[in-house]
């Protein structure tokens, strides 16, 4: 190594430190390795390149746990390929899977299907139990036909508890309302205000007339006597009418009209109509016997619209005739009207059982 | 350091990047030398050379989500971001109205400034007694005298190893040109 050229190669990397030129009297080696010498004088600091590196770590850390948490969420969207156990594989990177776990597994995975199975055999065998608690009704009384002309019966009664019976004799003419009634024995002979004796009833009927005012069912034909009943007009019974009856009307009967007996449908008379109507229930006995069939009951609705005076008509048996009446009492009618006034109806009510 | 044209793997190191902000050191190792190499040659000192150069990858990590890939090396964008500090400080300054042809000629990586930048590298491979003698004449602009008391050998000695080590550098500069 030739020590002069070391030297001039540090004198003029000294001058080029200090901002100066290159001579021109180096030889052609040093203005060769000047260039490098020059490049050299930019280089960075190794501390400096070191600390950078740091800080853009530090600030790049910030970045990575939100990167950490999307680089979990991507891989828990691609697991299903990579974690899902095989069941006998056992070499690296297999999930592993304990016994007891697989055992535990499929228990409950047995169960599970027994549960399924048992519930829909269950529920093949209980089918029309499950289903037909239910029951329909059916009024066997037409509500919704007109009435008929000539089925209507009532009756009424009345007297004024005389001792003798109520004489023979024609009864007023049928009005509605009834203004005041008959009376073979007129106790007031000027009342405050004057009024037509009438019995409630169709104004078309026709009674036996006969000479003067009294009951024309009567047994005696005198001496004239109101009768031995109650509540005015003219008989045994009682309210107003005519007969051994109770209310308005003409008869045995009750609730006004003529004929004996409580009010039928027709003859001016519409249907009762349900206003509250729950279902009866299946007996137990019919259920598991998976029986079905119909009762018809009989019942009278009252001027009140609640039924009484229920009786079977049509048995059914297996308890369904019970089951038929306990619901039946239960319902609430809206009360079938003669004129303005709520009246006693009597009509029959089929109670259908049905397995669907 | 890697060629600079751009490449797959360079592509897959922005897209990891991107991903996950901590393998954004690859890149700052891949193309400190040619920011700084760059940047040096265009500010007066160095440790302004320090700050934007610094400037320049804070600027790139946090701006890398909206990089957007169209063919261009990755060290072109970083000395795009280079160019742009860089005006804006002559700007800031006020020594300097006009902004220098060079500066904007950023949008590749100039082939000087390539060069320069493996001199880093090259001075790494260095012996250790050359490469002591690089970095504290020419980094830490020590003198001779200075470096050879530092190491208990004689001034042309120091000189000797200078002289060495700058020739084993332009050997291996030209034989990478060849």
């Amino acid at each position: 190594m030739n020590s002069s050229l070391a030297d001039q190669l540090d004198e003029a990397i000294s001058a080029l430190l200090a901002g100066g030129k290159t001579a021109p009297h180096w030889v052609r080696e040093i203005h060769q390795l000047l260039p490098i010498a020059d490049d050299l004088w930019y280089l960075p600091r190794p501390e400096f390149r070191a600390s950078l590196r740091d800080q853009l770590l530090q600030r790049a850390g910030n970045h990575v746990f939100g990167a950490l948490a999307q680089a979990a969420q991507r891989k828990a969207a691609t697991r299903p390929e990579s974690v899902v156990p095989p069941l006998f594989i056992t070499e690296s990177g297999a999930f592993p899977v304990r016994g007891s776990h697989l055992a535990l597994s499929f228990a409950l995975h047995v169960a599970a299907l027994a549960l399924v199975v048992a519930s829909g055999w269950w529920m093949v065998e209980n089918h029309a139990v499950v289903r037909n608690t239910m029951a329909q009704l059916i009024a066997t009384d037409n509500y919704s036909l007109p009435p008929a002309p000539t089925t209507a019966s009532g009756g009424g009664g009345g007297g004024d508890n005389d001792k003798m019976p109520a004489s023979r004799g024609s009864a007023p003419r049928f009005a509605t309302p009834q203004l005041t009634p008959l009376t073979a024995i007129i106790r007031n002979e000027s009342p405050i205000l004057p009024a037509e004796p009438t019995v409630v009833g169709p104004p078309e009927a026709v009674l036996p007339e006969f000479p003067r005012a009294g009951d024309p069912m009567a047994d005696v034909s005198g001496p004239p006597s109101n009768g031995t009943g109650t509540g005015g007009g003219i008989g045994s019974g009682r309210g107003g009418g005519v007969g051994s009856g109770e209310g308005p009307g003409v008869g045995a009967g009750r609730g006004g009209r003529t004929g004996g007996g409580v009010y039928r449908l027709g003859g001016g008379i519409p249907a009762p109509r349900a206003i509250y109507a729950p279902d009866p229930e299946f007996s137990e006995e019919a259920r598991k016997a998976k029986y079905q069939g119909s009762v018809i009951l009989s019942a009278i609705i009252g001027s009140d619209g609640r039924p009484r005076d229920l009786r079977v008509v049509r048995s059914s048996g297996m308890g369904l005739d019970e089951k038929a009446t306990e619901a039946v009492a239960r319902w609430r009618f809206e009360p079938a009207h003669m004129g303005n006034q709520p009246v006693a109806v009597q009509v029959n009510i089929e109670v259908v059982f049905r397995l669907y | 350091m890697k060629a600079i044209e751009p490449d797959a793997d360079e592509r897959q190191l922005i897209e990891a990047a991107r991903r996950d902000p901590s393998r954004f050191a690859e890149l700052y190792e891949a193309n400190f030398d040619r920011v700084y190499a760059f940047i040096a040659r265009r500010v007066p000192t160095r440790e302004e050379a320090d700050d934007l150069t610094a400037d320049v990858f804070r600027q790139a990590l946090s701006s890398l989500p909206s990089f957007e890939w169209q063919g261009m090396p990755f060290a072109g964008w970083l000395l795009g971001i280079a160019t742009h500090l860089i005006a804006r400080r002559w700007q800031r300054a006020a020594k300097q109205t006009a902004l220098p042809v060079e500066a904007l000629e950023s949008v590749g990586v100039p082939e000087q400034t390539e060069r320069r930048a493996i001199f880093s590298q090259l001075v790494e491979r260095l012996p250790e007694d050359q490469r002591y003698v690089v970095r504290r004449r020419f980094i830490d602009h020590r003198s001779i005298r200075e470096i050879a008391q530092e190491l208990g050998r004689s001034v042309g000695a120091i000189k000797q190893l200078q002289f060495r080590a700058l020739e084993t550098l332009r050997m291996q500069v030209r034989s990478r040109h060849e």
